[in-house]
């Protein structure tokens, strides 16, 4: 961890690093960033963006620039996609997350966008992380699907030390033997992310399990272990999705969600305080 | 050559036709300031005779005289109606266009080369009304106009106040990352500066933005892009890349409307082009009789006009119906080398 000279504490006690994006303030607000995988259409993005932020999200998410599996799967919109998210800000004033996956888009996508997204088949493309480096848009730096921390810390120093303090870690499931599950959320990574290193980290539960019956229980487990905020796709209409159309969660569902990470973020934060909730509440153990 | 690429290559000349018969539609307008009366039967048939030695097999006789009869059918009917004219400096989609169709849209906006096309055409009555800009908040004057209105008579009827943004525009086909340089009038380009040093693209002066655009569509330069008003980007078929590129939000042109009329219209702003002479206090003395009126300048700027000689513009609220305007005005006259009421006129502010 040596060479982590930018990404960790490096065993001292300094500052977490707090990136404010319009309203929020990430590092230090539980932040909620939802949206579409694509943005397919511009009806489509503007009635996704207008129920996330009707239900109190922080942050709309979108993919203009689509790196797919398959060469023939849709490979998104473009110019014109990010056209749509400015769009969509206007009309919602939510901030906007997009990747960019090519180091020639990078000023471009800076100019629409509040937040850059590194996909994890991208973590490591140096080229790409050092264009984001150059820049002060912040970058949410997804962990690469097979990749270490001490891999995917490396990949934030490159940003770092180009001069672009602005980093969010996003953990989104790694590959394992298990295979029930598209990937593995490794929700150990976001307390050892907070001992080792001083960037915020946020989950992807929807990426993370590829199920749309869990993900509600890892947003709330992402909580639970100290996560700065979740990401989560959202679609107006999952069944018509053009890209991940089966971990697309409706908006009466996020709704749903989005009042339990209330109760559960009021209570974390009685918990952290010390004050347990009382014991006729509480439930009883079972022998 | 796909259908697909041959069907866009005929949507561009399809374009090119309607602009083009537009330029020629004004023509007509301003040929009709020279004539009498619409009809002239001697050139018609010169012109129709012109026409057919053009004739090819695709484009035969026949054809042409079918076209071309409705367009001098047309072209006489619009001789035959009145139509107010506007100069401006520029290529269709300019700003001033927009801010002339902002101040009056029943005028036929007509472009011009220069600005000195502009105050002539006025002058000599090929055009009723001319528009063109004095200053903008990133710019500051325009030197060029304000020089030429020292010397000028016409008399200012309107104002516009017109909210400037900036788009970046290319071919459709363009990839925008290959980009590589952006052409327009370099005023546009500064207000732009940031953006384009932010995105690697550089500037390259072009005579005005529409221009710039017009000359994108025609000519297809490799890598490139214009500035200028979204307005151009239907005019000319090119893709808006990027809306609002200009560096600051607050970025407005004010533009004069010129007049050979007289007669002041009922107003609520005046505009004053002084000198005086070479002497201590002579500028203090103008301002104080201003000052002691109560009445609020909007705007002064010295030009120098001759060796020796400055030209302050003064702009004010204040209708010349007022006494006190009336009285700061006879009172300025007195302690002035050369004093010009330019106009009492009303400024709108375009959306």
């Amino acid at each position: 961890m040596e060479k982590l000279r930018l990404a960790t504490c490096n065993g001292g006690e300094g500052k977490r690093t707090v990136i404010p994006v319009g309203d929020v303030r990430i590092g230090e607000d539980f932040v909620v960033i939802a949206g579409p995988c694509s943005v397919e259409s511009e009806a489509q993005t503007l009635r996704t963006a207008t129920a996330v932020k009707a239900a109190g999200a922080h942050m709309l998410r979108g993919g203009a620039f689509k790196p797919r599996t398959s060469p023939y799967d849709f490979q998104g919109l473009g110019l014109q996609g990010l056209k749509i998210l400015e769009k969509a800000k206007r009309l919602t004033g939510l901030p906007v997350v997009t990747e960019v996956t090519d180091p020639r888009d990078v000023s471009w996508v800076c100019e629409y966008a509040d937040v850059l997204q590194i996909g994890t088949r991208n973590m490591q493309n140096y080229s790409l992380l050092k264009e984001t480096g150059k820049v002060r848009t912040p970058v949410l730096l997804k962990r690469g699907m097979y990749s270490t921390l001490k891999e995917w810390l490396h990949c934030a120093e490159y940003i770092l030390a180009e001069g672009n303090p602005n980093v969010i870690l996003c953990e989104r499931g790694i590959r394992t033997f298990e295979t029930h599950n598209r990937n593995t959320l490794d929700l150990g990574i976001v307390p050892s992310v907070k001992e080792i290193s001083h960037l915020p980290i946020v989950v992807d539960p929807s990426h993370g399990t590829g199920r749309l019956s869990i993900i509600e229980p890892m947003c709330l487990a992402a909580l639970a272990a100290g996560a700065d905020g979740i990401l989560i796709e959202v679609h107006c209409n999952p069944q018509e999705a053009l890209c991940d159309r089966d971990q697309a969660m409706p908006p009466d569902m996020f709704q749903s969600l989005m009042e339990k990470l209330f109760h559960l973020q009021r209570a974390m934060t009685q918990v952290e305080r010390g004050h347990i909730p009382s014991s006729r509440e509480a439930p009883v153990a079972i022998h | 050559m796909n259908l697909d690429r041959i069907r866009k290559e005929i949507d561009r000349v399809d374009t090119r036709l309607l602009n083009l018969l537009n330029e020629r539609m004004a023509l007509v307008l301003e040929a009709r300031r020279y004539k009498d009366q619409a009809e002239d039967p001697k050139r018609e048939k010169a012109l129709f005779g012109l026409l057919e030695e053009r004739a090819t097999r695709l484009v035969d006789k026949a054809f042409i005289g079918k076209i071309f009869e409705a367009i001098v059918s047309k072209s006489k009917a619009l001789q035959d109606t009145d139509h107010r004219l506007v100069g401006f400096q520029g290529k269709h989609g300019a700003y001033s266009e927009l801010a002339a169709r902002a101040w009056d849209p029943e005028t036929v906006p007509i472009p011009t080369t220069s600005f000195e096309d502009v105050f002539e055409g006025v002058e000599s009555g090929l055009f009723d009304y001319g528009v063109v800009p004095v200053e903008n908040t990133l710019g500051g004057s325009v030197d060029q106009v304000n020089r030429l209105l020292i010397r000028s008579d016409l008399r200012i009827v309107g104002a516009v106040e017109l909210p400037v943004h900036l788009c970046l525009l290319a071919l459709p086909e363009t990839d925008h990352r290959e980009i590589r340089a952006a052409y327009s009038h370099p005023k546009a380009l500064a207000q732009c500066r940031l953006f384009l040093h932010r995105n690697r693209i550089e500037p390259i002066h072009f005579s005005d933005t529409a221009g710039a655009a017009k000359m994108l569509a025609e000519e297809r330069p490799r890598g490139a892009a214009a500035v200028a008003s979204k307005a151009c980007a239907r005019l000319y078929r090119l893709e808006i890349l990027k809306e609002n590129i200009e560096d600051l939000d607050r970025n407005v042109t004010r533009f004069v409307v010129l007049s050979r009329q007289t007669q002041d219209l009922e107003g609520h702003k005046c505009s004053v082009v002084f000198s005086t002479e070479h002497k201590a206090g002579t500028l203090y003395r103008v301002l104080e009789i201003f000052a002691g009126q109560g009445i609020n300048l909007t705007r002064i700027e010295s030009i120098p006009a001759s060796p020796g000689e400055y030209a302050f513009f003064l702009d004010f609220l204040g209708s010349t119906e007022e006494d006190k305007v009336r009285s700061a005005l006879e009172q300025a006259r007195k302690v002035t080398s050369r004093f010009r009421l330019m106009g009492c006129y009303k400024e709108v502010r375009a959306s």
